[in-house]
């Protein structure tokens, strides 16, 4: 019972915070943000104030306990946000790569607008 | 053959030992337009190539095989380039595989791919099974099979070069390269040629390794 009330606190004050962050437009704080923060942690806001709800949706779908549904979809989440860093961390090296090859290139331009001149 | 026009692009990561001699066989086989693209060495590779008549483009940090090659291509359209040939610094290639190469882009071929013959005693067993892999492993994400996928001694026309867009940085890019030809319908062949495995060549700490081949095929298959 606890356990429940501690989660449902700090599932309030995530979403309240991130909730004015996105009201005030702060920097960096889009809708797209916003809406996972929802997912997120409304998720485990409904799970802690529904806890009947959830064992009979997860019943329903095969999972059998609550905590074996919240571990699936936060294996999907990881998975997901892994996928998105990897893709993120490809552009960085390939932007890397296109400065580093243009620094390169540079004297090489030089010269020869040189001596094209 | 007019080589005025003809580049050989050489990436070089960490190769003064052997460097310096890859260039004077090179060009002792008449080809002088040499690019060279030291791929933010470490070891006194810059200083190897200060009195040779080569063009010379550092990287500041190491990017890999396939970046290298990229700036190389870069290059070549910035010296009008109409023929191009890539071209490992470890010595493993052998100078006379190019003019064949470049009679072949001349005829009107836009990529001419070498191929190493696994027949041959001195080519070893381990070699063989990892290319006939990422041969297989090439043409199921591609489409397009070659005797060996792996080989860097090619040839490329002014037109490959041009419609070629490459994504890949490290050794992956050797089967990008077979990717983009069958995408632009580039007209290509393959020759045999020769390879040397000498022992500098064996005892190497940067080529390819298991694990980098793993790496390679998760990258090809995200990328696809």
């Amino acid at each position: 019972m606890i356990v429940y009330i501690i989660l449902i606190c700090i599932s309030l004050w995530f979403i309240g915070s991130k909730f004015a962050a996105f009201i005030r437009h702060e920097h960096n704080q889009t809708a797209y943000k916003f809406a996972t923060t929802l997912f997120i942690w409304g998720g485990i806001l409904f799970t802690s104030l529904f806890p009947g709800e959830v064992r009979r949706l997860s019943q329903q779908m095969g999972f059998g306990e609550n905590l074996n549904t919240l571990i699936f979809f936060g294996f999907v989440i990881v998975f997901i946000l892994f996928f998105r860093l990897l893709r993120s961390v490809e552009n960085l090296e390939r932007n890397i790569t296109e400065l580093v090859r243009q620094n390169a290139l540079m004297d090489l331009k030089t010269k020869l607008s040189a001596q094209s001149k | 053959m007019d080589k005025e026009k003809i580049y050989i692009v050489i990436p070089a990561y960490n190769e003064a030992i052997v460097l310096g001699g890859v260039i004077d066989e090179i060009k002792k086989n008449g080809f002088h337009n040499i690019i060279v693209v030291d791929d933010g060495s470490t070891d006194n590779t810059s200083h190897v190539l200060k009195n040779k008549a080569i063009i010379y483009v550092r990287h500041s940090l190491n990017r890999g095989k396939g970046a290298s090659i990229k700036t190389g291509f870069e290059a070549c359209k910035l010296l009008g380039a109409n023929s191009i040939v890539t071209f490992d610094g470890d010595g493993q290639h052998d100078p006379i595989d190019i003019q064949p190469m470049i009679q072949l882009i001349q005829k009107g071929f836009d990529v001419v791919m070498g191929s190493r013959n696994y027949q041959e005693k001195h080519m070893p067993r381990y070699k063989a099974v990892g290319n006939s892999i990422g041969n297989f492993i090439t043409w199921l994400i591609y489409g397009l099979w070659v005797s060996d996928s792996q080989f860097g001694l090619r040839a490329y026309s002014q037109k490959a070069i041009d419609n070629i867009h490459l994504t890949s940085d490290r050794y992956e890019f050797d089967s990008e390269i077979i990717r983009e030809i069958a995408r632009h319908g580039l007209k290509h062949c393959e020759m045999t040629a020769h390879v040397r495995y000498t022992e500098y060549a064996k005892k190497k700490k940067n080529k390819q390794s298991v694990i980098g081949a793993m790496k390679m095929v998760f990258r090809m298959l995200l990328t696809g």
